[in-house]
């Protein structure tokens, strides 16, 4: 009881200043702010009650630093817009005059009032909600922030182009870096190309380059047939556990025979499989590492048509682009026409937008009930690419181009849909609810297949083509690492692609602290852009790591210890494995279980605080105590008009 | 059904006419032609480069509505020459018409 009153005595004694904004008219305009401020300044415990006209501005927060650095107020309310935009604005103007970022409350009476309400209601409530921040922040006390050491190393997951670029750039920071990779191999899909579009580049000389950087760097340890097994800790000072085995799937196996075949050895880049880094293990192994960043970098796959598809898995002359890149870079020139296992392609047909850009009702579900609705952004450009090297290359052989859209954007990508054209690529463009059919030819022409369409660039009317191959281009999804996302709890789009915090202002981090972002796991992006992506990675990663801590925002969990029992209950509410755990102490002369929080871990719900028989748990900035208040003072007749 | 034939802008050169595929289907021939007649030229063009023999053979009344007054081909932003291509798809239907096309 002694402490309680206390308590209430510092409470009483709190000097809360109450700053409301008018948002130049944007709460003004429907909430009397004058009004407010009067009725807020018969509160008690307000010492001090201002208005402004942008409590952001400068002059605004001159007012708050002003009045903390005079002693005039020691806790502060400001009420304005919603606090997502400028809470952290006003948490460090206190911090600037010399005061504790947490002794400050926020009132939205600009999206929770004055867009919403009109007239006196809206300053009825607005004296509300302020008159509510004034009683919690009248509890408030300075918190200091978590502060977590954060081991000085990386791990990158995936040795794709993203994952070798972010690795790189990190070593090149002075971080060691692990990376991670689930096959014999470093180059990821992108060793599956040839050239790549716009420039033409190889991507042999691309990855031998990148790979040889990975493989002599003495900061990057590279761990291929490696897989995650365990994943456990917080940003910082996380834990993995992965194990190295003895290639088992058909795809590695069949690299590797092709890496006997090619007779090339360790570091040297193989054409369509990649670049060994090391010997293939022959026994399994287990390793544990401890790193403080994360960088998945998992990759795609290619899209694979359904049976029948486009004819897919029906007619052998359809093939999809990847293969036929290859395709197209194995076969010698022999002449004007192309040829393909000894078959000359006098026609080609390319289809657009296979596996991509799906629309519920028109396309079908693959096997798990998925459309990928979205459009794959690199087909259109590696479509036309290898359009204008069949152009180029073997002038007697047609290109019929199938498209519902194209979109070659970015720099250099809109010259390959005009050098397509100047080729004499011929286009058809087709409604995606009458996407061309391909069958087996029937006339006379000598061509083993036909492509029906209704053409939208002939009026409508339908035209049928007769080709030798048909070329689907298809899409990109996400490599299936639903093993990682179980085990670290990553955010899933609808479109199976892992979720950024916010896709303009934060791109590359994930809402696990400490995990981010780099490449196709996220989106179909090109090398461009993954590369991009993964510089844009390593640099968060280098940012959170060089500081050597990390710090936390303080709203945790909080035990009293006074009161705690030693029930357990907050320990089986808990939602987040290792944030509150049950441990012996010495209680008055005796051994007895108490909870303890690990703030690092705890992400604050409150979950504890609801199951506590004796409220002794309560989460540091949020007390039970504090919502009282603020409950009381919302149905209190004195903030009532 | 339009049956693209992938030969036929080669045996349309026989007849003068080189630019059937730098057509890019803008259709500002047909905005700037002062005939103001359905699609044309733009729809014939369509069909020659398509190889659709029998399209042009049904509507080549339609060839020889043209005026000759070159506000296509001068406009064309492919230089693919449309006012000179009608006048190739008018020899070529001539020779169908003899029997000559593939002599």
């Amino acid at each position: 009881m002694a402490d309680e009153n206390k308590a209430n005595e510092s409470v009483s004694e709190s000097k809360v200043g109450v700053y409301i904004c008018y948002c130049g008219g944007n709460i003004s305009d429907h909430v009397d702010v004058e009004k407010v401020c009067e009725r807020v300044k018969k509160v008690p415990g307000v010492a001090v009650a201002r208005t402004n006209m942008f409590m952001c501005s400068d002059p605004g927060q001159e007012l708050i630093m002003e009045d903390l650095r005079s002693g005039a107020v020691d806790r502060v309310v400001v009420a304005s817009c919603a606090p997502d935009l400028h809470e952290t604005t006003f948490r460090s103007a206190i911090t600037r005059a010399g005061g504790n970022p947490y002794i400050y409350e926020h009132a939205n009476i600009r999206e929770q009032v004055s867009w919403v309400h009109h007239g006196n209601v809206a300053t009825d409530k607005a004296t509300r909600l302020v008159g509510a921040a004034t009683a919690k922040a009248k509890q408030l006390k300075p918190l200091d922030p978590i502060r977590v050491e954060a081991k000085q190393h990386a791990t990158v997951i995936g040795g794709g182009i993203a994952g070798m670029r972010a690795a790189k750039d990190l070593a090149a920071r002075g971080f060691p870096v692990t990376l991670i990779e689930k096959s014999p191999f470093l180059g990821g899909r992108g060793a599956q190309l040839d050239r790549v579009a716009p420039t033409g580049e190889k991507v042999a000389d691309l990855i031998s380059e990148l790979a040889g950087e990975i493989i002599n760097d003495s900061a990057i340890t590279v761990y291929t047939c490696s897989k995650v097994k365990d994943f456990e800790g917080f940003v910082g000072n996380f834990t993995l556990r992965f194990e190295k085995q003895p290639p088992q799937s058909a795809e590695d196996r069949n690299k590797i025979k092709e890496m006997s075949e090619s007779g090339k050895g360790v570091g040297e880049f193989i054409p369509f499989v990649g670049v060994c880094p090391t010997e293939i293990p022959e026994t399994s192994a287990e390793f544990a590492i401890e790193t403080g960043v994360i960088i998945l970098a998992t990759g795609f796959k290619p899209y694979v048509p359904a049976q029948g598809e486009y004819g897919f898995g029906e007619f052998e002359e359809v093939i999809t682009l990847p293969e036929f890149i290859r395709t197209l870079a194995e076969s010698g020139k022999n002449g004007n026409v192309l040829e393909v296992n000894g078959r000359k392609i006098k026609s080609v047909a390319m289809i657009h937008c296979v596996g991509s850009r799906q629309i519920p009702g028109v396309h079908k579900e693959d096997e798990t009930g998925h459309l990928n609705e979205y459009c794959s952004r690199t087909c259109c450009s590696a479509t036309l690419h290898a359009a204008n090297i069949i152009r180029e290359t073997y002038p007697e052989t047609r290109v019929f181009d199938f498209y519902r859209d194209i979109r070659t954007y970015g720099r250099g990508q809109e010259e390959l849909y005009e050098q397509a054209a100047k080729n004499k690529v011929l286009f058809f463009r087709f409604e995606e609810a009458q996407a061309p059919v391909v069958e087996r030819n029937g006339g006379s022409h000598g061509y083993p297949l036909s492509v029906k369409t209704k053409d939208i660039l002939t009026f409508g009317e339908e035209v049928e083509v007769p080709v030798d191959l048909v070329v689907l281009a298809v899409g990109m999804e996400p490599n299936d690492i639903s093993d990682l996302v179980d085990m670290m709890k990553l955010p899933v789009g609808a479109d199976r692609f892992l979720l950024e915090v916010h896709p303009k202002l934060r791109p590359v981090e994930l809402a696990v602290m400490g995990i981010m972002l780099a490449g196709t796991c996220q989106a179909p992006f090109d090398i461009t852009e993954s590369s991009a992506a993964a510089s844009g990675a390593a640099v968060k990663a280098a940012a959170l790591l060089s500081r050597g801590y990390v710090e936390l925002d303080p709203f945790v969990a909080e035990v009293d210890l006074e009161k705690c029992t030693g029930t357990g209950a907050c320990v089986q509410a808990c939602l987040r494995e290792g944030a509150l755990r049950l441990v012996e102490m010495e209680v008055g002369g005796e051994k007895a279980m108490r909870a303890q929080v690990n703030p690092a871990v705890c992400t604050g719900c409150g979950a504890c605080v609801a199951v506590c028989p004796e409220n002794a748990i309560n989460v540091k900035g949020w007390t039970l105590k504090q919502y009282e208040a603020m409950v009381d003072m919302i149905v209190s007749e004195e903030s009532a008009a | 059904m339009a049956l693209v034939d992938p030969e036929f802008t080669e045996e349309l050169e026989r007849f003068g006419v080189d630019t059937t595929l730098e057509c890019f289907n803008c259709g500002t021939c047909a905005a700037i032609c002062p005939l103001i007649y359905e699609h044309f030229p733009r729809k014939m063009i369509r069909y020659a480069q398509l190889g659709a023999k029998d399209r042009i053979l049904e509507n080549s009344d339609d060839l020889w509505r043209c005026l000759h007054c070159g506000l296509c081909t001068h406009t064309c932003p492919r230089e693919a020459n449309p006012g000179e291509l009608i006048l190739g798809l008018r020899r070529f239907v001539i020779a169908n018409w003899r029997g000559t096309a593939n002599v």
